[in-house]
């Protein structure tokens, strides 16, 4: 019974520190952003592009190729450069790829958030063709932003998030959170894979 | 020992103490030096060589330091912000090179420092450093690898840098020296903070801002909460909030003379009583003076009263309600691109009275935004001071047929010359003119007029503020303060309104930059301010309102405003 005993307490033991052990290994390969699988009606809006252009958004988003969209404001400090350095980065590894795919970050102060401030928020991060910056009415931003279930009534409380959709999908894949180059890659990758 | 060997003496002797004395260099460089090019690494992501500092962030994402800089997330101040999600702790030397508590309401009493019964926790209540004070070496590994000195591994939105030695020392020379001492104008009791006012104001609009701003002041310092009995016996865990509380004092620095002498005056208030920020203020004319005042001694002034505003895209430490007459301006030229387009297809004559300077601001609005929108050919012509323009000029604005655009920004005096609009105009003409010029006096243009007339309006439209309006004077006639200028009061008032966030805000960090990034911190406003629609704060704002109505007048004495474009025009 002593030695049974004895056995079963290794036994344990082991068990215990497989499950640590692999704990500790989902830990450090745990993604820090959260994936949901959502679906969104694109509101019939009418935005600006940073070249002061309307934008019917509903047709705009209704295109062939993949869209990557995220939520940014121009004077913004901490999350909406991470985004952005995070899309710049994306587009350069592209490389002659990036013209397959669609970049959208939409203002979230589009009071203070001009087309020609876009401009500049798109020059400053190296933005190439392929990435647009839109601002437009406040009232159509906040549409935007309720049916993305993104509005936060006060724009310092906004989120880390980035939504992507694939060609001819109707569903879009929510990333809650700031993005790695290989998350972020990897996320494409799935989506233009599937 | 002859001479020779005394005089070789004197100089081994004497020769070393210049060095001696001279200042310590930091990496070659001398301390004013060091901390321009740490300050330009910190803020700006550029190293000393000129190349911008390289880095990674969120692991995988390497950047330019221009991108995004060190004080995007810990702030000009260095104090750390809060913003969309992410807490950005302190890096300022005093916090840096400290160790860092769970709680900052807690500190040990420093050496030396009598004990204290409410600091003398039991060992259970007493809360551990959350880190270890940094030294050059452990700051070096964090910027490096992300490791900070209890070994904690930081959240990977704190970017990894790639620095020389060289470059790591004089960055953290910077940040040794960045809010290390509480900015002037403040002591153990009191925060002093001034008024400007211009002796082109006149006496009415004087009392209107100063009862407001006074009225504001007394409320804070009656201690309606006991703040300063609550810091002598309060709990230990709310010490740091009742011990920050400090009584407001409001020095009135009025300028007189000639615009050229008033900086003389103001560093002579300020050499008399350094204050902390300068709150409200009026004056009829530019701002321009106090303005650079501000900008040079680096001192916040908040929401003064002027439609004159210096226009700066960089400047940091004035704060307005709006960019003024520039802002109709600059209003006019975006609704013109949104409703005639960029093509040259109309004629755009801008009319303005010879050394009216704020016919100019407006002038200058219009022009700078037209221009940043790649348009060009805006004529402008100068009237008299009887507001005439010749026959020929006239024939010259309307001639031919295509649509004329026509910029009077003229005042309600100027009447000649808006009956010669009238009088010469023809179809396809727009006449645009400004609120604030006409000083709401909208009696020169006539029911004809007004068909082919519209007017900047930068404020609320009348009946829409409604709810706003009625909290203002509610407050003022519960403080028996005469509503004399609802305009100029609702102002103040807001000001008022918002000034308790920033203090509290600041707890007991007063450094003026962290002043001010309270304000820019907070949220849109849409209730407290009765005059515009809304106001909006973001880093580096300093132009709250952003938008401006273009209405019609509706023909007849009452004039009822109808708008015909968004507060916000692209």
């Amino acid at each position: 019974m002593a030695k049974l005993n004895g056995i079963t307490v290794i036994g344990v033991w082991t068990v215990a520190l497989f499950f640590a052990l692999a704990d500790l290994a989902l830990a450090a390969g745990k993604p820090m952003y959260k994936k949901t699988i959502e679906e969104y009606a694109v509101p019939d809006v009418t935005l600006l592009s940073q070249e002061g252009q309307e934008i019917e958004l509903q047709s705009y988003l209704n295109t062939e190729k993949p869209v990557i969209l995220d939520f940014i404001y121009g004077t913004c400090s901490t999350i909406c450069p991470i985004l952005s350095v995070s899309f710049s980065h994306f587009q350069r590894k592209l490389g002659e790829g990036k013209d397959g795919v669609r970049l959208v970050s939409i203002s979230i102060d589009p009071d203070n958030d001009t087309p020609e401030l876009m401009k500049e928020h798109l020059q400053k991060y190296g933005g190439q063709e392929g990435w647009d910056a839109l601002t437009g009415k406040r009232e159509n931003v906040i549409e935007v932003l309720k049916e993305f279930d993104s509005y936060v009534s006060n724009k310092m409380d906004h989120f880390p998030l980035t939504l992507l959709r694939g060609p001819g999908e109707d569903k879009w894949v929510r990333l809650y959170g700031l993005l790695s180059a290989s998350d972020l890659m990897k996320e494409y990758e799935l989506l233009v894979n599937k | 020992m002859g001479m020779r060997c005394i005089l070789v003496l004197f100089v081994l002797l004497f020769l070393p103490l210049p060095s001696l004395f001279a200042d310590e260099l930091i990496e070659g460089y001398p301390h004013d030096e060091a901390l321009r090019l740490g300050e330009q690494m910190y803020r700006h992501g550029i190293l000393p060589s000129g190349k911008p500092m390289e880095a990674l962030v969120m692991g995988d994402i390497p950047f330019d330091g221009r991108m995004f800089t060190c004080d995007d997330c810990h702030q000009r101040s260095g104090l750390g912000s809060e913003e969309g999600t992410v807490i950005t702790w302190p890096t300022n030397g005093k916090e840096l090179f400290a160790p860092r508590r769970r709680t900052g309401a807690y500190r040990p009493p420093a050496e030396g420092e009598s004990p204290d019964g409410r600091r003398d926790l039991p060992r259970y209540y007493q809360v551990e450093d959350a880190r270890p004070a940094y030294t050059e070496k452990s700051l070096a590994r964090l910027l490096r690898v992300g490791i900070d000195p209890g070994g904690r591994r930081l959240d990977p939105i704190m970017p990894k840098y790639r620095l020389s030695r060289k470059n790591q020392a004089i960055l953290t020379y910077y940040l040794r020296h960045l809010s290390s001492e509480l900015s002037p104008g403040v002591d153990e009791t009191t925060l002093y903070f001034a008024t400007v006012i211009t002796d082109n104001v006149a006496q009415e609009s004087k009392t209107a801002m100063l009862s407001a701003l006074q009225a504001h002041i007394d409320a804070h310092n009656s201690q309606s909460r006991h703040e300063s009995k609550r810091a002598a016996s309060g709990p230990f865990y709310k010490s740091e909030k009742h011990k920050a509380f400090r009584n407001l004092s409001l020095s009135v620095w009025e300028l007189t003379g000639p615009e050229d002498t008033w900086r003389e005056q103001l560093e002579s208030f300020y050499a008399e009583q350094p204050v902390f920020a300068l709150l409200g203020g009026i004056t009829a004319g530019s701002w321009r003076v106090i303005h650079t005042f501000s900008e040079d001694h680096k001192i916040p002034s908040i929401f003064p009263i002027t439609d004159q505003p210096k226009i700066s895209d960089t400047d940091w430490y004035t704060l307005y309600y709006s960019k003024g007459l520039y802002q109709e301006g600059e209003s006019v030229a975006k609704y013109v691109r949104s409703q005639f387009g960029m093509d040259g297809n109309v004629k755009i004559v801008q009319l303005l009275r010879e050394g009216d300077s704020k016919a100019s601001a407006l002038s200058q609005g219009f022009n700078a935004t037209w221009e940043e929108m790649g348009g060009a050919g805006v004529q402008e012509l100068k009237f008299g001071a009887d507001g005439s323009l010749s026959e020929q000029m006239w024939g010259e604005v309307f001639a031919g047929e295509t649509p004329v655009l026509l910029l009077a920004w003229a005042r309600e005096s100027d009447r000649k010359l808006f009956k010669d609009i009238e009088a010469h105009g023809r179809d396809g003409v727009t006449v645009f003119a400004s609120s604030s010029l006409l000083d709401n006096e909208f009696s020169v243009l006539t029911d004809t007029l007004r068909e082919y007339t519209l007017v900047t309006y930068p404020r609320s439209l009348p009946g829409t503020e409604k709810r706003s309006r009625f909290s203002v004077e509610r407050w003022f006639k519960a403080r028996k303060i005469p509503l004399t200028d609802f305009d100029l009061q609702a102002r103040m008032y807001f000001l008022g309104w918002m000034l308790p966030g920033a203090i509290k805000h600041m707890r007991s960090e007063f450094y003026r930059d962290y002043f001010l990034e309270g304000f820019d911190m907070m949220i849109d406003q849409d209730y407290g301010i009765a005059v515009y629609p809304r106001l909006t704060f973001g880093p580096g704002q300093r132009y709250a309102s952003k938008g401006c109505y273009l209405v019609k007048l509706s023909p007849g004495p009452s004039g009822e405003m109808v708008p015909v474009n968004d507060w916000v025009t692209y």
